[in-house]
């Protein structure tokens, strides 16, 4: 449904491009939750601006690469010709539902004008209810009166998710939905987005920091690192057997409640800053398992076992060095 | 609570003036918290938002001011004490705050900012012991010394969560209160910080206030813990224990909706949660009863009182546990 293909943004002068997101390449199906993961500053948000075609202007812009829905290139299709041609068919959903909502307007009207976008003027208000049914909001006809600050965090984001669907989207691409929520209303908001997925038969690209939270949800996962996809696989392979050192760090540096009073293993260092990245594996300055050549050497995707993709010259095998 | 306790808070009550809609309200956000941390323990208090346990760190500190319950430190009344008492106590009960953005002043460098405790209560003989002790403080943390002169905007959120560390250490107090201070962080560098506050507690001997609403980091760090859930304390205990074995509702639901690493183990659709209540309509007995799989009609009319259960320093607010 959504397919990307070696997107690469730019910020920078045309002729000294720095590269934030670099040849980054994945698609997602109908029906599908592709967990796109990594931490800050790794260009996993660009990539999903990019996709919307929201990058900020001026800014950074996309330099080379496709990005393909359902078939068709809108790369370079700023929203509105998007929703003009036809192929507006993409919603998004922000971390913060607060600050995406307009404060002094009620949900219903926000609502309301998101319909009257893509669909009939005239039987947007019954389907600006039909939304919030959809999204379980509780009591949805007493809610379409209620202004923004009156709701619960999950409420907003409930809200914000019903907005992204009046478009009936095709592709849904939720950027840290349930960061800002506590865990008790956050498996709420990620058990109505699975159920959703199924049942409007949407692609979704979820993107979050959170290994647990894409252990839960996804059903491949794509990991990012200095603006690099560095392991794709389905959910179950990656956390049985990640193949990326980096990868492997990031799942044992999470705390666990089960540890107890113990240090945590640390991937040293930090990622480098865009524009500082030179010759050979992006990862390897922090890498506990770098070779000499690991350092100059240049790097293409491997395949280590169906569907399992890898950008790592010595690749883990079964979680141990090969 | 024996006698070695250093820090001893008693029935702790802060509220909060509140105006909504052109009506005020009263806000209890914390009511009634008992809790006492003994020499050289990491307590952590976990909860979700708004359950009142930031306002407890920061009762406790004096950030605002509690209205009803006693602290004591070290034996002493802090509460009722003058100036000069409780300026002895703010330099030993010393704060760590969640963002690193916002708790270090922009305009000041890391060095000032470190040395601020130190200058207000004219603990440096000379500008040389001064810089001295801010590099070696800096080192402690883990940060180059020449950071001194650095502003907070040149650093990345890690290396200022470790200047906002630095700045709680010097002088050497007896107690770091730490309120979420890794949750604005990355994964990778949340390791770095709780290992760093891990080798300081050790190092330093600190106890330790832990909060956070993270039960992973609550594992990892503290030796006792308590779950907090609208202003009040609704099961206290050894951390292991109370992980691994919880007995209160809350504390079980808190736990289960934990997304695990693990896809075998996945829960969205097998575990039922609601919303919490609005803290200006506080429900009349336990606040929990709206959501509580195990609520009876007593749970609606009287509020259950923590009480010990015998065993393991364990204490439960529940009357069908």
């Amino acid at each position: 449904m959504l397919t990307v293909r070696d997107l690469t943004v730019s910020s920078g002068s045309a002729t000294e491009p720095v590269d934030i997101v670099a040849g980054v390449s994945f698609g997602v199906a109908k029906g599908e939750i592709l967990g796109l993961v990594g931490e800050s500053g790794c260009g996993k948000s660009m990539t999903s601006l990019a996709i919307m075609g929201l990058l900020p202007q001026p800014g950074p812009r996309v330099r080379a690469g496709r990005v393909e829905l359902d078939g068709r290139d809108v790369t370079q299709l700023q929203p509105w010709q998007r929703v003009e041609a036809g192929h507006g068919r993409m919603a998004m959903i922000f971390q913060e539902p607060m600050t995406s909502l307009n404060p002094v307007r009620r949900i219903g009207d926000q609502i309301v004008e998101a319909v009257r976008v893509h669909d009939d003027v005239s039987a947007a208000a019954a389907r600006a209810r039909e939304l919030l049914e959809l999204v379980r909001m509780p009591d949805p006809e007493m809610q379409l009166a209620a202004y923004p600050h009156q709701l619960s965090g999950g409420q907003r984001q409930r809200v914000m998710i019903a907005i992204a669907l009046a478009c009936r989207p095709q592709v849904l691409i939720a950027d840290e939905p349930t960061t800002a929520l506590d865990v008790t209303i956050q498996v709420q908001i990620l058990g109505l987005l699975r159920e959703l997925c199924g049942r409007l038969e949407m692609a979704i690209l979820f993107i979050t920091h959170d290994m647990g939270v894409i252990a839960q949800l996804a059903d491949r996962v794509a990991v990012m690192y200095a603006g690099r996809i560095v392991e794709t696989a389905a959910v179950d392979a990656v956390f049985g057997s990640p193949r990326h050192h980096y990868t492997r760090g990031l799942m044992d540096c999470m705390p666990s409640r089960n540890a107890g009073a113990r240090r945590l293993p640390t991937v040293s260092g930090q990622p480098p800053a865009p524009g500082t990245i030179r010759a050979g594996c992006v990862f390897a300055p922090r890498c506990g398992a770098a070779r000499e050549q690991c350092h100059v050497m240049t790097l293409s995707r491997v395949e280590v076992s169906r569907g399992h993709e890898v950008l790592c010259a010595f690749p883990l095998n079964g979680g141990e060095p090969a | 609570m024996s006698g070695d306790d250093i820090l001893d808070v008693r029935d702790l009550k802060v509220s909060f003036a509140v105006r909504r809609a052109g009506r005020k309200y009263r806000v209890q956000a914390v009511d009634g918290v008992s809790l006492a941390l003994a020499e050289g323990e990491v307590l952590g208090i976990v909860g979700e938002s708004g359950c009142g346990k930031t306002t407890v760190g920061r009762a406790i500190v004096g950030l605002v001011q509690a209205n009803g319950g006693s602290i004591r430190f070290k034996g002493v009344d802090a509460m009722g004490a003058g100036r000069a008492g409780r300026r002895a106590m703010h330099l030993n009960v010393r704060m760590v705050f969640q963002d690193p953005y916002a708790s270090l002043n922009p305009r000041r460098t890391i060095g000032d900012s470190v040395a601020e405790a130190g200058d207000i209560n004219g603990i440096f003989r000379d500008r040389a012991e001064r810089s001295a002790m801010v590099a070696e403080t800096l080192a402690a943390v883990g940060l180059n010394p020449s950071f001194a002169a650095r502003y907070p905007y040149e650093l990345s959120g890690g290396q200022r969560q470790r200047a906002g560390i630095a700045r709680a250490i010097l002088p050497t107090p007896s107690i770091v209160i730490a309120d979420e201070p890794v949750s604005a962080l990355d994964v990778s560098v949340q390791a770095q910080v709780l290992n760093l506050m891990m080798d300081l507690r050790e190092q330093l001997r600190l106890s330790m206030l832990f909060i956070s609403h993270d039960l992973g980091v609550i594992g990892q760090i503290s030796d006792r813990v308590v779950v907090m859930y609208m202003g009040r304390i609704v099961e206290r205990g050894r951390t292991r224990t109370v992980l691994d074995h919880p007995l209160h509702p809350y504390t079980r639901s808190l736990i289960a909706a934990i997304p695990l690493p693990d896809p075998s183990k996945r829960i969205l659709g097998a575990i039922e949660t609601s919303e919490p209540p609005s803290l200006f309509k506080r429900p009349s007995g336990c606040a929990y009863a709206a959501r509580c799989p195990l609520a009876s009609e007593r749970c609606l009319i009287d509020v259950p009182e923590l009480r010990s259960t015998g065993t393991d320093e364990r204490a439960l607010a529940c009357h069908n546990v």
